[in-house]
């Protein structure tokens, strides 16, 4: 009796937990049917639910005539050296902050805080005037400096606090063993910081893919025009709004991430969790 | 884009060791990155199809190379008559010129649509055309797709039905005069032609609105020439039914009043080639290019140079042939078209258009009256302030 | 700092530390104060964007922000789209994380369904959604229609409060996972005996979540409320691309008014004092905030 209740309860949570994600993952769903519609079933009333006709015509527009493929090599370029020289940095910093007592270091901590409260509109223009200063406008790299504006702060916060997460006994241990404290950095703490850095890693990366703004003021050339500014530009013309291409380029865009955040997800949700509850 | 790379290449092949490097921008974005690149004299050395207003505005501040030369090069002939008097600035000389016409508040209309409803003539007043927009609308189907958006299409198009009621937005002198009889008459007008338009009509730009009537979803349409590409390659089955007209009025007694807002092309002044970019833009009127870049959508860009209209090369487009009298009437239109800059023949050149129109402030007029449903005298009071402020700062 | 105390390997130490740390500060300074340092100078002046040029106006720029009564509306928006949508995410995520902590059919595809749209591009939701939610071809129209909600189709983002409804929905949708994420990484460790001492003492799963749960899920919820109200408080692309702040100014938030000012209406110093503000009034909530948890030993 119990039991049988039991797996009713059960199918009943079940039911109702996969409505609700499937409600959340419908317009992922739509997202692809739309994308395969051809133009003159798109603009259909009422909507049809799956594509009468299924087309790819959409996605070898996108690769064949328009520059899909040079702002998703710059979104890739961009989002990797991003995500490379901030976690690089950040966990440097963040070793530093927990580890080491100096002068300033309260003060540091609390500036990484406050630099979080910056909204990006404020720093446009003198960060322009500087990359300009320094031969850097209209680059890649330009944009990878203004991307380290929030994801430095952001690592530096997310390490610190895994950082902290790590037993201090570990690396005394090994620093008695005549261990230096770089070397014990190396072979203690940096093999138990890994989730925090995958973690972190992966943050960053998806704070890099998604930012708009910078992209929009910093870059006007195509050359340097990553996938966010580079889909609206290209899809969003006065004449004309194509909702299949705009679907086609959205999923071409998203794709990837989610196949790469499938595998990693359990890394994110333990590595995240472990370090960042402690605040 | 592809007749851009086609004039490139021409240039490149007649004036050796110069290279021209092509970047495209957007309509929301282009403000930004031009402001940018203004403050940082990384600019680039010539700039086309930004509307007139804002061209005028950048000249005013000292950003933009005079653009008489290039007309001279030209030939001042050759252009439609009046055509460059958009781009005189206050010292007399031209800020730049426009790189083709367009005729952006056209009435479009579905002849099948009038004649189910009854109507034989295209409508020449607003009352005509409200009636006709109730009786075509039925079920799905909505009478017109008016924009209601917080974008420079409303406000642009908004503009447009002040003078169809006999307003204006500045006397002639510039002093802000928004607070008149026809801006009032609009205002009601507009709103009662809400219910007739779509829902969603509230955050409508250009894109939405010329969609909603190539999609068979509103029985008129408001835009230019682009419609007749549009239907043609994604609704051909209302290529026969379409045709257009100029916008109705409030009476037929008051002259129509076409939007046009002179994609231009201009040269900043800390252009480090000038006299390359000179040639290059005075090369983009060539005849051979000049069409390909027209026949890019036909209707949509109406030539400038008086030449090119009779020119058969230019003739000789399915569209321009198959619509030949919508084409004509546009391009007639567009020649004698206004915009903000600009408003009539007796009003001095507006610097300060491009804010206006960039502030939003009409169109949040136009928000604020019809869908918050505020005071009218409030919401023009605090418009003619808003406006007041940006002219005077 | 205690100088007489420190031995020389402590001292090694303390430079090993200032020069593990140096790069961050270098890049701080670079990239985070200079800049701030030029916005605050920048919001004491009057500059035409374009050329940059200004004049000197002093306070002239924060008293006729503070003085024409603009900044509070702006501010009430704001705060309207980060109550609303924080709440949301909140409850919603944690709600969430609890049934994927469940071992419900095939739990690792479900996972990855839920933390998708955290991981898409903004400018892909705002696509998807402004798609989804069209007046004319929308299917969410459709199905209110089918399903007897409406007659007419809804006008999602055009009208009040439809516009702000929608996009404190859509960034719920958008940003909710970020708390599943966190909320589930924490409920994994919450150890079994804990349950199991609540079930002998009769607590049913209401109780179990109030009693057990949730205590153990308070320092966890306070960083991740802390976390998302900053970002939903300074969040622009997803409301920018949404609704524009309109209609009128009605979702308007700060960031919007900041960006409007610096390029709509081409007043960078005005944008400046506005942005300064902002952040004043940010820092001031977080300090509240930081104060209160801290005071209930959270920190």
């Amino acid at each position: 009796m119990r039991r049988a209740q039991g797996i009713a309860g059960n199918v009943v949570l079940n039911v109702v937990a996969w409505t609700i994600i499937l409600g959340v993952a419908f317009p992922l769903f739509w997202m692809v049917v739309t994308s395969l519609k051809p133009q003159f079933e798109l603009f259909r009333r009422p909507p049809t639910m799956l594509p009468e006709t299924v087309t790819f015509e959409h996605y070898i527009r996108l690769l064949r005539d328009t520059p899909f493929l040079t702002y998703f090599r710059n979104s890739v370029l961009l989002s990797t050296a991003t995500t490379v020289i901030v976690v690089g940095i950040a966990t440097l910093g963040a070793y530093a902050l927990v580890r080491f007592r100096f002068r300033g270091r309260e003060t540091l901590a609390f500036l990484v805080l406050f630099t979080y409260l910056l909204p990006s509109v404020v720093l446009i223009i003198p960060l322009y005037l500087m990359l300009v200063s320094l031969g850097l406008s209209n680059t890649i790299f330009s944009l990878v400096i203004a991307y380290t504006t929030f994801a430095l702060p952001y690592a530096l916060w997310l390490l610190r606090s895994f950082m902290a997460g790590i037993p201090e006994d570990l690396e005394s241990a090994a620093l008695v063993d005549g261990a230096t404290r770089l070397g014990a950095f190396w072979d203690i703490i940096l093999p138990q910081l890994l989730p925090g850095i995958i973690s972190t890693a992966l943050f960053t990366f998806i704070l890099s893919w998604n930012e708009y703004l910078y992209a929009l003021v910093l870059v006007n050339s195509d050359g340097a025009r990553p996938l966010t500014t580079g889909v609206m530009k290209m899809l969003i013309s006065s004449f004309n709004i194509e909702w299949s291409l705009l679907m086609a380029a959205s999923v071409m865009m998203s794709v990837p991430l989610i196949v790469v955040f499938a595998f990693l997800q359990s890394y994110l949700t333990r590595g995240f969790g472990a370090g960042a509850v402690k605040g | 884009m592809a007749a851009y790379q086609f004039q490139i290449a021409a240039f490149e092949a007649v004036t050796p060791g110069v290279k021209v490097v092509f970047e495209t921008t957007s309509d929301e974005g282009y403000a930004p990155q031009l402001a940018a690149a203004f403050a940082s004299g990384e600019v680039p050395d010539i700039v086309t199809h930004l509307p007139s207003f804002a061209v005028q505005t950048d000249y005013a501040n000292g950003l933009l190379e005079p653009f008489d030369d290039v007309i001279a090069a030209i030939g001042a002939d050759e252009f439609y008559p009046g055509a460059n008097d958009v781009y005189r600035a206050a010292d007399g000389k031209y800020c730049g010129t426009g790189i083709g016409n367009s005729a952006a508040n056209m009435l479009w209309v579905r002849r099948d649509l009038m004649q189910a409803a009854g109507i034989d003539t295209t409508p020449e007043t607003w009352d005509e055309l409200r009636a006709a927009c109730q009786a075509m609308q039925t079920g799905g189907l909505f009478g017109a797709p008016l924009p209601y958006g917080q974008n420079s299409m409303t406000s642009l198009i908004f503009i447009g039905f002040i003078h169809q009621a006999g307003g204006q937005v500045f006397t002639p002198d510039l002093q802000v005069a928004i607070d008149n009889d026809g801006t009032r008459a609009a205002l009601e007008f507009y709103r009662s032609m809400r219910e007739l338009c779509p829902p969603g009509a509230t955050t409508y730009s250009w894109g939405e609105s010329l969609t909603a009537f190539v999609s068979g979803a509103t029985a008129t349409g408001i835009y230019t020439g682009r419609v007749l590409a549009n239907v043609r390659d994604q609704n051909p089955a209302l290529a026969d039914q379409i045709t257009c007209a100029t916008y109705p009025r409030l009476s037929t007694d008051i002259a129509p009043w076409t939007f046009n807002d002179f994609p231009s092309v201009f040269i900043p002044a800390q252009s480090k080639q000038k006299d390359a970019a000179k040639a290059f833009a005075a090369f983009l009127f060539d005849p051979e290019g000049y069409i390909q870049q027209l026949h890019a959508a036909p209707g949509h860009v109406l030539p400038v140079l008086q030449s090119i209209s009779a020119n058969p090369i230019y003739q000789d487009n399915d569209i321009i042939r198959k619509c030949g009298p919508e084409v004509d009437l546009m391009a007639a239109s567009a020649a004698g078209g206004f915009n903000l800059g600009y408003e009539s023949a007796g009003h001095q050149s507006n610097a300060k258009a491009g804010e206006v129109i960039g502030s939003n402030a009409i169109a949040d007029l136009v928000q604020k009256v019809i869908i918050n449903g505020d005071n009218v005298d409030q919401a023009l009071g605090e418009t003619a302030a808003a406006i007041d402020a940006i002219m005077k700062a | 700092m205690t100088s007489h105390a420190q031995t020389p390997l402590e001292r090694r130490y303390a430079m090993l530390g200032l020069a593990l740390i140096a790069p961050t500060v270098l890049i701080f300074c670079a990239v985070i104060v200079y800049p701030l340092i030029s916005a605050i100078y920048l919001s004491l002046f009057q500059i035409f964007t374009p050329t940059l040029q200004g004049e000197w106006v002093g306070l002239g720029n924060y008293a006729a922000i503070w003085g024409s009564g603009a900044f509070w509306p702006a501010l009430w928006t704001t705060l309207v789209w980060t109550v609303g949508t924080l709440t949301l995410q909140i409850v919603f995520g944690v709600a969430m994380a609890l049934v994927l902590h469940q071992n419900i059919w095939f739990r690792s595809l479900a996972r990855s369904l839920i933390l998708f749209p955290y991981f898409i591009s903004t400018v892909v939701a705002v696509l998807v959604w402004k798609w989804v939610m069209n007046d004319l071809y929308g299917i969410l129209n459709h199905l209110l229609i089918v399903a007897g909600v409406t007659n007419v189709p809804l006008d999602f983002l055009g009208s009040m409060p439809n516009a702000m409804v929608s996009v404190i929905l859509v960034g719920a949708w958008k940003y909710f996972p970020f708390v599943v994420i966190a909320v589930l990484a924490r409920l994994q460790t919450i150890p079994e005996p804990l349950y199991e001492a609540a079930r002998i003492d009769g607590a049913g799963p209401i109780a179990r979540f109030f009693d057990v749960t949730l205590p153990q899920l308070r320092e966890v919820l306070v960083v991740i409320v802390l976390l998302r109200a900053i970002w939903d408080f300074k969040e622009f692309d997803l409301i920018w691309l949404m609704t524009g702040g309109g209609p009128v100014n009605a979702t308007q938030t700060l960031p919007l008014v900041v960006y409007r000012e610096a390029f709509g209406l081409n007043q960078m110093g005005m944008a400046a004092a506005w942005a300064v503000s902002m952040m004043a009034v940010l820092l001031v909530f977080m300090v509240v905030y930081i104060r209160q948890t801290r005071a209930k030993g959270s920190f």
